[in-house]
């Protein structure tokens, strides 16, 4: 009686001692450097909430990964484009019918119209959506049918017909049950002046929206996306449960964009790039996006992270950036800044921090768009004597003659000014502070000093949008679909995505021009003129696209792995079971 | 007849750690006049965790991963060290001292403050903290001082000052927190330059000299010549500063070195945690946790844990040597 009994737990003990086996809906655990901070869908602080967004919500179009374009999501087919005169774009969407929320009413056209309105309506946190989103003009609804509309676009730029479906439709029902924004006409709240009078309808809308405080309880804006979130540990883990029961199941055949595999995806935060490594070889992490070079090499020598674990890699979108905060008096004119931009060795910075992968450039256009990017302009090289002759130039001054005497200027009161700089990057980042010791090594053989202050992630967002600092070392995000600088360069998002504080009239409009440019003709002239200004202003410099480096445990697959944000497609990555992995 | 002398291993041995820490101050005192092959926190980025002794390499003992010279993050990390830990701990020693010393002597009912001194101090505290109405504190105090002025001539109400339950009811505040999750915590909310770290680890360092000279003091102050002065009519003061408090002290000259190693290693710590001082200042413990980042540069290692161990052990050989 005793032998079958110990026998089968002798096996037992066995299987659990062989190679551990995978369940296909054991969770997918996935890296990331930091925490979202806010969930908000209209705020979008950084990529890691863009991310968790997308599990939560969806768009009209959102990104295949499998090739790299646009699909319809939300939207039962990529959208009817006509021209209309010379200045308007008309946009025809038809929602999926199978499209639900949570409660099971459907998704319709009227809410997607909530959603416009609430991206432009006021008191409410969508600075960034009214800058990248103000070319919508108006809705028309389809009286025929709840589910179709056409969206009438300013312009006649090319890219509308992808940008006019990026963004996350949210229930009416949630912000604004009696509808009251109905009455409200789009372009109306486009063009509302800041200094219009309160509207009492508008301010109940905000109000209920702030209320519900979306950025730390998105489960009170619930979305139609795939996923809910099931809990958020701050700066340590947040948990994505699927719906069991979620409306594009029933889709055959199902579309890429509308797959969601993984029963659970779990974000854990370890901002520190070794703790990191450590946790994916011992397996607590699935999925390593955005591995620094260094760590990616030194994994890819080892033979038995070989074993354990698959490696990609492919250039990003993502250019390593240094900012200029142009509010600050001494760093309001170009020629400083054109001096400062001469202190990065941008050759040497990116073979240290990149090992040679990742790619040069002289602005935010990526080198490989062979249309539009200016290769005119030839890549900045590091001079600190150009430097100095351009700081005479623009009236600084050497306060004597020791190594470490530091430059000043008169003012324009009585007050001189100094040149001192503090620099903030996110703490933690090894390659930031690379740089923020160059610059600085730099900027000390001419004498001037500079303050490096790595900034704790929860801090560094606001301590930029409130102008605390004097130069930010950061990557900016970019894609392959649209051009639209006005989020980051326009003169109307300083205080919000435009943390320069950077703004011209001509540099306004020509960054209007880009985004509404209506041949790719025209657009490619506009966008080279646009990378010329901005090398003449300066107000950013563009150092480098960073690749994107990804390693993953072995046993997953349809990662798509890629060059677009996040760099692999989170909703689509399923386990291989181990008969499929035994296969040869 | 004298006897020959021996070798002595004790004497041996604290020769040695005073060798040690003399090497190590003078690194500090005289690194800006050193002619280094590379200066700190400069990156050289061609050489990035370059190993050390390399034929034709200016980097004698490597380069970290930002490619920072090791041997120049060596020699100005331990003026940083010296720096900042021997000023922390004398600075930790002498406010412990005061408070504790004052504490012992005059317990909780010996020292009177008049009325409105004690309200005029407050009034500071409060503004100082910047507590809700901060600028009510300093209004305060300006009229306790008024007050004090006018009320001169008539005389004040003095009030006992409970020195002795503030000090205590301090230390156990501070003793009841690690001092690493403190510092952390403090560090972490506010930005630290080397003066505020200084300042931060002054205050969590204070009370353990000021208990030792607190309990010391407790037993100086029955002493008959702490009596007797007070019988020549010296006043109070005068007594506590220039006969007790000196022989109150004798307990720091053990526990300084013990004090000075514990902060030594709590920068370091904090350093390596990357939460301390600022990335252009060379430190021993950031220079340690580079380390993280190439698990294989033994020479991260081997430099700055092998002069933060000798310093700790010779500090802590002197402070046995002193009992």
């Amino acid at each position: 009686m005793r032998t079958p009994l110990l026998i089968s737990l002798l096996a037992a003990l066995l299987a659990s001692c062989s190679e551990h086996s995978v369940a296909p809906n054991q969770p997918v655990r996935i890296l990331w450097a930091h925490d979202p901070e806010n969930l908000d869908p209209l705020v979008l602080p950084n990529p890691n909430a863009s991310d968790a967004n997308n599990l939560l919500h969806l768009s009209l179009l959102q990104v295949d990964y499998s090739t790299q374009r646009h699909a319809p999501a939300l939207a039962d087919s990529l959208p009817r484009v006509r021209l209309s005169g010379d200045s308007l774009t008309l946009i025809t969407y038809r929602l999926r019918p199978a499209a639900t929320w949570d409660d099971g009413r459907p998704v319709l056209a009227r809410d997607v119209d909530a959603t416009l309105k609430l991206m432009q309506g006021p008191g409410l946190p969508n600075e960034d959506a009214r800058a990248q989103f103000s070319f919508i003009r108006e809705f028309r609804p389809d009286p025929t049918d709840p589910r179709r509309f056409t969206l009438v676009c300013q312009g006649q730029a090319p890219e509308f017909a992808q940008a006019s479906g990026d963004f996350f439709i949210l229930p009416e029902a949630s912000f604004d049950p009696q509808g009251s924004l109905r009455a409200y006409r789009l372009a109306a709240l486009v063009d509302r002046p800041a200094t219009a009078p309160p509207d009492s309808v508008l301010a109940a809308v905000a109000r209920r929206y702030n209320q519900a405080d979306p950025g730390q309880h998105p489960e009170r804006i619930s979305g139609c996306g795939p996923y809910t979130l099931a809990r958020w540990e701050k700066d340590h883990r947040l948990q994505f449960r699927r719906k069991p029961h979620w409306w594009a199941d029933a889709l055959r055949p199902a579309p890429f964009v509308l797959r969601a595999q993984p029963r659970q995806l779990d974000f854990v935060v370890i901002p520190n790039e070794a703790n990191a490594t450590l946790a994916l070889r011992r397996g607590t992490v699935d999925v390593y996006p955005q591995v620094p070079v260094r760590e990616f090499r030194r994994l890819q020598a080892s033979a038995a992270a070989r074993q354990q674990l698959a490696f990609y890699t492919s250039l990003s979108y993502d250019v390593v950036t240094a900012g200029f905060n142009t509010r600050r008096p001494a760093l309001a004119d170009r020629l400083t800044r054109q001096a400062l931009s001469l202190l990065f060795d941008a050759h040497a910075l990116l073979r240290a921090t990149q090992q040679g992968m990742g790619q040069r450039t002289v602005g935010l256009v990526r080198p490989t768009d062979a249309r539009n990017y200016a290769d005119s302009l030839p890549l900045l090289s590091y001079n600190t004597g150009r430097a100095a002759a351009l700081l005479r130039r623009a009236g600084w001054h050497r306060l004597g003659t020791e190594p470490t005497a530091g430059w000043a200027r008169p003012g324009p009161g009585s007050a001189p000014q100094r040149l001192a700089l503090l620099v903030r990057y996110r703490a933690g980042e090894t390659a930031f502070e690379t740089i923020g010791l160059q610059f600085r090594a730099a900027a000390a053989r001419l004498g001037i000093a500079v303050e490096l202050r790595p900034t704790e992630t929860g801090s560094f967002t606001p301590a930029l949008h409130a102008g605390d600092f004097d130069l930010y070392i950061r990557l900016l995000k970019g894609n392959p679909f649209i051009f639209n600088f006005a989020p980051i360069l326009h003169s109307r998002a300083v205080g919000e995505g435009n943390l320069t504080g950077f703004g011209t009239p001509a540099s306004d409009r020509l960054i209007e021009a880009v985004a509404a440019a209506a041949s790719p003709v025209l657009k490619a002239r506009l966008l080279r003129k646009f990378q010329v200004m901005m090398r003449e202003e300066m107000p950013l410099v563009p150092l480098f696209f960073r690749p994107n480096c990804l390693v993953a445990n072995r046993r997953l697959s349809h990662l798509y792995p890629g060059g677009l944000k996040p760099g692999y497609a989170a909703a689509a990555i399923t386990w291989v079971t181990p008969a499929v992995a035994a296969a040869p | 007849m004298r006897k020959p002398e021996r070798f002595s291993l004790a004497g041996g041995g604290r020769a040695l750690a005073w060798a040690w820490l003399g090497l190590i101050t003078a690194l500090a005192i005289l690194a800006p006049l050193l002619s280094l092959p590379y200066p700190p926190a400069q990156p050289d980025l061609a050489h990035l965790a370059a190993p050390p002794l390399v034929a034709g390499s200016a980097h004698w003992l490597g380069t970290d991963p930002q490619g920072r010279d090791v041997l120049a993050e060596l020699v100005f990390g331990a003026r940083t060290a010296v720096g900042l830990s021997l000023a922390a701990a004398i600075l930790a020693a002498a406010l412990g001292a005061l408070l504790g010393g004052a504490a012992g002597f005059w317990r909780n009912s010996g020292l009177h403050l008049p009325l409105p001194a004690v309200v005029g101090l407050l009034g500071v505290a409060w503004w100082a903290l910047a507590l809700p109405w901060a600028d009510a504190g300093l209004a305060l105090s300006t009229s306790a001082l008024a007050i004090s002025f006018l009320l001169r001539e008539r005389g004040n109400l003095y009030l006992p000052v409970p020195l002795d339950a503030a000090v205590l009811g301090s230390t156990a505040l501070l003793g009841a927190v690690p001092r690493l999750v403190l510092v952390v915590a403090l560090a972490g909310t506010l930005t630290l330059s080397p003066a505020g770290l200084l300042a931060v680890l002054v205050l969590t360092a204070w009370p353990g000299p000021a208990r030792l000279v607190r309990a010391e003091m407790l037993r100086v102050k029955a002493q008959p010549f702490v009596a007797a002065a007070r019988a020549l009519g010296l006043p109070a003061g005068r007594v506590w500063w220039r006969q007790a408090l000196p022989h109150a002290c004798q307990p720091l000259r053990t526990a300084f070195p013990l004090s000075l190693a514990g902060l030594l290693a709590l920068e370091s710590t904090l350093s390596f945690l990357g939460i301390g001082l600022p990335p252009e200042v060379p430190s021993w413990g950031r220079l340690l946790g580079s380390a993280r980042l190439e698990p294989t540069a033994w020479w991260l290692v081997a430099g700055p844990g092998g002069a933060l161990l000798l310093t700790i052990i010779a500090l802590q050989y002197l402070a046995r040597a002193h009992r």
